[in-house]
Parts: C-alpha cells; sequence; structure tokens
C-alpha cells in the first residue's frame, strides 16, 4: 500500500500533471494561433469587438442563463465553482505544494471547503439525473456524458472521506490512494475529453464570430480545386 | 421522378444520379478546410460540445416536435462527427484501431434532410453554454451538400437565373423592370397626385439600390414607400439595370455562389459610379450586403438599409408626416439575420412609434426573436409549405395572436411571404403583413414634401 501511495503520489502524480498542462497549454496555443491564421486571412478585417467583450462577458456571468433555465444552471454554476476553487484553495492542498516547490497562496477555512466538497459531489449526482431524466439529453448523450461527472466527482468523494476518518468506510491509506489516482485519472483526461472545454470556453464567443469572417477567395479555390471553375451552375 | 420520393424538397435529376457521393462530400470538406476558416469554429466545437440540450428548449421546431432529430446539437453533431472521424488524428487512428463510422449514402441524406429543416435562425446560439453557433454548422453543412449537388430546386433554379440567365432570382427582363417602374410612377400620379420617380441607371447617383427583386413582382407599396422616402428627403439614388437584385441564395447553401453574387452587386456600384449600397427591406439579402468588405476589401462600398437611411433622414426631419397617425394596432416582426446580432433592431422600432398609435412588442423579440419559419431559404421551397406554417412557424402564430396587432410589419421579402402563408394556415386572416415602407407610404405627406 504505501509503495502504491507513493507512486500515485510521485510520478503519477508529476506525469499527470504535466501532462494536464502541456496538454492544455497546447490546445490553447494551437487555438491561438488558429485564430490569428483566421483573422490574417479573413477578407473582412473588422471584428465586432466590443459584441465579442459584451458575449463572452455574459458567458462567463451567466446571470442571463439562469432566468432561462434555472434549475439546469444552477446546478452548472455551483458545480463549477465547487470543483474549481477546492482543488486549488484547500490548505491540505496548498501544504503540499509548499512542502514540495516552496510556493504557497492563501487558503480556504476547512469548513467552507467541506460545503463546497460536498455541493461538487451533489451537483455531480444532480447533472447525471437532469441528464437522464430528460427526453432530449438522453438522445443527445453517450458513454463520455455519463461517465465524465462521476470521475470529476471520485477525488472530490474520497478526500471528503478522507479528511474525515468517522464516515471512511475503508483505510485511511486506501481511500488516499483512491484520491490520488482519480485525481491523476481526471487531469489525464482533462485534455483527452471535452474537460477542454475548461481552457477554450472563453474564446468560444470569439471563435463564433470568426466563423463568419471568411477569405475573400475561399468559393473561387475550392472551384478550382475540385474542378468546378467554369461549370454551368 | 422529380426527387419528391428522397427529400422533402425537390433537388435535380443530377442529384440523383450522382455515384460515389461520399468520397466526393469528403473531397469537398478538405478543400474547404484547406481554403476557408471554418477550421476553427469546427476543431473547438467538435472538443467542446456538452450536449446539454440547453438549445432544444430554445429552438421553435423542438418545441413543437419533440423529435430527436431536431435537437440544434445533434444535427451538428451529424457534421462534426464526420469532422472527427476524417479530420482529426484521433478520428483517423481510432478508425484504423477499432473501425467503427464510415460516412455513407445513407448518413448523407440524413443531413440532407436535417440541415433543411433548420433555418440556421441561430436563436440557439444564445443558450449554448458552449457558445457554439449552430446556424453555423447548418450554414456550412448545406454548403459541403451542395458540392454534392443535394440543393433544393427552388434555391438552385433561382441562383442560375441570377448568375447564367436574365441576371436576378425572379426573371425580370429590363424592360418588364423599366415598366414597373413607369407603373408605379403612374400609381404616385392617380392615387397621390405626386412626380415622383424611379430613377434609373443615373450615373454617380450616391445610392445605388439593391431590394429583393421579388417586390417589383409582390410589394408594389413597399417600393413606392421606399420611392417616397427617397423623393421627399431628395435623397441621390439609383437603380441600376446592370443589377437590381439585393437576393443572395448563395448565403443559404454555397459560400462559392455567394461570393459570385456579391461580386456582381460591388460591380454594378462601380458601373454606376455610385458610392453605397441601399438595400431594400429584406434580412438576408442585408446580411449578405454585409459580406461586402469580405470579399471585395476595404475598398466595398458601404451597406445602408432602407430603415437605416429612413430613420437618419426621420430624426433629421427631412420626413414631412401627416397629422393622422396609423392607427390600428402594429407589431413588429424581426428578421433574424438582421435582428440576431442586434445590429439592426431599434431602426424600424424608432420609426414605428413615432407613425403609429398602437405599436405593441412580440415577445420575445429583437436578438431573442423566433423566426418566422421561412428562414435560411426555407420560405421558397413551397413544396414543405405544410411544414413551414406547421411545425417551423406554429411558435410565430401564437406570438402573432398574442399581441392582437392588425399590421406585422416585416421588413423583409422571405419573412413576409413566410408569414402571410403562415396567417392564411393558421386562421390568422385578419391579420396583414406588411413592410415598414408599406406603413410609411401611409403616413408621408407628399405635398408638404414635394
Amino acid at each position: 500500500m504505501e509503495a502504491w501511495l507513493a507512486f500515485a503520489r510521485g510520478p503519477a502524480f508529476v506525469f499527470a500533471f504535466s501532462f494536464m498542462v502541456l496538454g492544455l497549454v497546447r490546445h490553447l496555443l494551437l487555438t491561438l494561433l488558429e485564430i490569428s491564421r483566421v483573422m490574417r486571412r479573413a477578407g473582412d478585417k473588422e471584428f465586432a469587438w466590443r459584441r465579442i467583450v459584451r458575449a463572452t462577458a455574459r458567458w462567463l456571468l451567466p446571470a442571463g442563463q439562469l432566468r432561462r433555465h434555472p434549475a439546469y444552471s444552477m446546478t452548472s454554476i455551483l458545480f463549477h465553482v465547487a470543483i474549481v476553487v477546492v482543488p486549488l484553495f484547500l490548505a491540505g492542498h496548498i501544504a503540499l505544494w509548499d512542502r514540495g516547490l516552496g510556493v504557497s497562496w492563501p487558503a480556504i477555512p476547512n469548513g467552507l471547503a467541506d460545503v463546497l466538497t460536498v455541493v461538487a459531489v451533489a451537483a455531480a449526482a444532480a447533472l447525471v439525473v437532469q441528464r437522464a431524466a430528460a427526453r432530449a439529453t438522453r438522445a443527445l448523450s453517450g458513454f463520455q456524458e455519463y461517465a465524465l461527472p462521476p470521475v470529476v466527482a471520485l477525488p472530490f468523494l474520497s478526500g471528503f472521506l478522507v479528511m474525515h476518518p468517522q464516515w471512511n468506510p475503508v483505510s485511511h491509506e486506501s481511500m488516499l490512494l483512491v484520491h490520488v489516482l482519480s485525481a491523476d485519472l481526471l487531469m489525464v483526461l482533462m485534455p483527452l475529453t471535452k474537460l477542454t472545454h475548461a481552457v477554450l470556453v472563453p474564446g468560444v464567443q470569439l471563435v463564433a464570430e470568426l466563423g463568419w469572417h471568411w477569405p475573400p477567395d475561399a468559393g473561387s479555390k475550392l472551384a478550382r480545386t475540385l474542378g468546378k471553375e467554369g461549370v454551368p451552375i | 421522378m422529380n426527387g419528391k420520393s428522397k427529400y422533402s424538397y425537390y433537388v435535380e435529376e443530377r442529384a440523383l444520379e450522382l455515384k460515389d457521393r461520399p468520397r466526393k462530400f469528403l473531397e469537398a470538406f478538405a478543400a474547404v478546410l484547406e481554403h476557408s476558416n471554418y477550421g476553427l469554429p469546427l476543431e473547438v466545437y467538435a472538443r467542446i460540445t456538452a450536449r446539454c440540450s440547453r438549445c432544444a428548449a430554445d429552438c421553435q421546431l423542438y418545441q413543437e416536435t419533440c423529435a430527436d432529430g431536431d435537437i440544434p446539437c445533434r444535427r451538428s453533431e451529424l457534421l462534426l462527427r464526420i469532422y472527427r472521424r476524417y479530420f482529426t488524428r484521433a478520428g483517423v487512428l481510432q478508425a484504423r484501431l477499432a473501425g467503427g463510422f464510415t460516412l455513407d449514402d445513407d448518413y448523407l441524406d440524413e443531413m440532407a434532410e436535417a440541415y433543411y429543416r433548420c433555418t440556421a435562425c441561430r436563436r440557439c446560439k444564445m443558450t449554448c453554454p458552449m457558445g457554439i453557433d449552430h446556424g453555423l454548422i447548418t450554414h456550412l453543412a448545406r454548403w459541403l451538400l451542395a458540392e454534392i449537388d443535394v440543393i433544393p430546386k427552388a434555391l438552385l433554379v433561382a441562383v442560375r437565373e441570377q448568375l447564367e440567365g436574365v441576371g436576378n432570382t425572379s426573371a425580370i427582363p429590363v424592360p418588364a423592370l423599366k415598366d414597373t417602374c413607369e407603373f408605379l410612377e403612374e400609381e404616385f400620379r392617380d392615387i397621390y397626385n405626386a412626380e415622383i420617380k424611379f430613377p434609373i441607371d443615373v450615373q454617380g447617383a450616391e445610392y445605388v439600390f439593391f431590394p429583393a427583386v421579388s417586390d417589383f413582382l409582390l410589394e408594389a407599396d413597399t417600393l413606392m414607400g421606399n420611392a417616397a422616402v427617397m423623393h421627399v428627403t431628395r435623397g441621390s439614388w439609383t437603380i441600376g439595370t446592370g443589377n437590381y437584385d439585393g437576393i443572395n441564395y448563395g448565403l443559404f447553401y454555397s459560400d462559392r455562389m455567394m461570393e459570385r453574387i456579391v461580386h456582381n452587386v460591388a460591380a454594378e456600384v462601380r458601373r454606376l459610379g455610385g458610392s453605397k449600397v441601399l438595400v431594400g427591406e429584406c434580412g438576408h439579402a442585408t446580411r449578405s450586403a454585409w459580406f461586402l468588405p469580405t470579399f471585395c476589401g476595404r475598398d466595398a462600398p458601404p451597406v445602408v438599409n432602407c430603415m437605416q437611411y429612413a430613420l437618419a433622414q426621420l430624426e433629421a426631419g427631412k420626413i414631412p408626416l401627416k397629422e393622422q397617425k396609423i392607427l390600428e394596432r402594429v407589431t413588429y416582426h424581426d428578421p433574424c439575420n438582421i435582428a440576431r446580432v442586434g445590429r439592426l433592431v431599434e431602426e424600424p422600432r424608432e420609426i414605428l412609434r413615432v407613425i403609429c398609435k398602437d405599436y405593441v412588442e412580440m415577445t420575445p423579440n429583437r436578438t431573442e426573436n423566433y423566426c418566422c419559419g421561412g428562414g435560411g431559404g426555407t420560405v421558397s421551397i413551397d413544396e414543405i409549405r405544410a411544414f413551414r406554417t406547421g411545425p417551423l412557424g406554429r411558435r410565430k402564430a401564437r406570438q402573432i395572436r398574442e399581441t392582437g396587432a392588425r399590421y406585422v410589419v416585416a421588413p423583409c421579402a422571405n419573412c413576409k411571404k413566410q408569414l402571410r402563408e403562415l396567417c392564411q394556415d393558421n386562421g390568422l386572416e385578419e391579420v396583414e403583413v406588411v413592410g415598414l415602407h408599406d406603413l410609411l407610404l401611409k403616413v408621408i405627406d407628399l405635398e408638404k414634401g414635394a
């Protein structure tokens, strides 16, 4: 058990964390490169920056969505706040960074972390239930859609039990191993699945706008490539 | 056989005879990715679709049919799946190792049906947590389908007439155009006792006028309203006999056609030595004209919609109005192509508030409006009228009924046609669908303005 734990916290963590960071940075860089290429090739160089910024701001502060779809939006917002805040600002996690790399930052109180962790797990469960309960979402959902919320929730659930031994049905080490391994798995999955939206979503309004900014001659070039130049309509 | 048996719309014979379609579709897709800018949205969307179905709740079609195939996200997935499988490394690798999805004729037929059930109104984009522009996907998918000849015959024939035939989508020859203009001038004399011209081929006019050409056949009052506004404001404008059609069905099925049609607009303005494009009451014609800088660069003539012109003149006090306003209740329908991004929403309202005594809004409106049900060119496809005025348009019909309005103002040739059919088919016979300039014509004081 000790050896497993050492592996999960040592090489596996280093690999997973680097894989996540490098993978997400790669997505981000490739997207930025593509954005700059699109802007260079666009015939119309007037980009509606104000509209893009406004739409982006509205997106990241989804108050309008709350009005439209209250139950789903509330679940989603709580879920996202919880899963971003807890791993980054848990005192126990910061202590590990301090011990390993000598960097630290302010933590949230453990009581708040507990609440948010419960919220994260409950919201993940609610997301799956909502998905399965509505006909439209059921029609859209595949394996990834049902599998990801539990995969995201697992490190939170196990982390909670690590912090609260009185409810932990197995040994401390076993639960800690589950916690670390599931977190490692989640980090590896980040750049490989739709979790990539973590880095891509802030740019989606820009991407949609740029989607309508075409090169001036895409059509005629296409005709040439496909040998349809001069072919009657 | 006319193709009716295969799709819900007519296609030309050659679409049914084409062999080896999956390969040709993928070749076109590859060429589009190489030459266009669609790679960026596809790459991002293919990674992040949340499949949450928020879009379904906001789609007027899904609200009526509750059919899985009408969920916008699911429709977009049809194209994204091909992209993932054939144009991403992971997809190609996965297919090589594990097999799985292969593009075939049945799948293409499913797409052909699905992407013409969507009007590309883009309402669902407003609500997608991932900001996915399903209208963009529909637009692109239709272009790709067009490259394997899957094009509704109604759209194809119109574009052929415009680019290779008479020169406009309604096949109105120049003599007939001149006759119509003379007839309208006579109407001005007979009804309004006013000497108002439709100037033709005036060199150096400031505005070159591009209405939906069908207005010359169907919307006399709108055109007379346009002419009246230009007359009282002493606007310098002209109709060019080289090109008098603002319609651009390229927007609905092919960027390749769109490029050619937009170039023809710029060419006519150049020929006449005009300086601006004045677009008539038409949503998609306006949006297509907004693409002038895309295809013609910085030197492209600026684009002004006739409602923008009218409001500016009204505010400058250059449009004399009669004492009597429009007394009947009036409501306004936002054409998606000008309203969805919020680019042209307040101008018509400001005019209507001035000239109408009882102006009411539909709910929702402006950027969140519902499509008339004939968007994306579907209005031209007569064989799907039952679908357009049924599941696709019913939401709009309810909206209109709730306002209790006598006049629905729709400043768009396509919306007008669709809304009239919608009212007929949904028991709203007492409602009259008009253009904004139809109402302006009623209240402009031509004697003072002369």
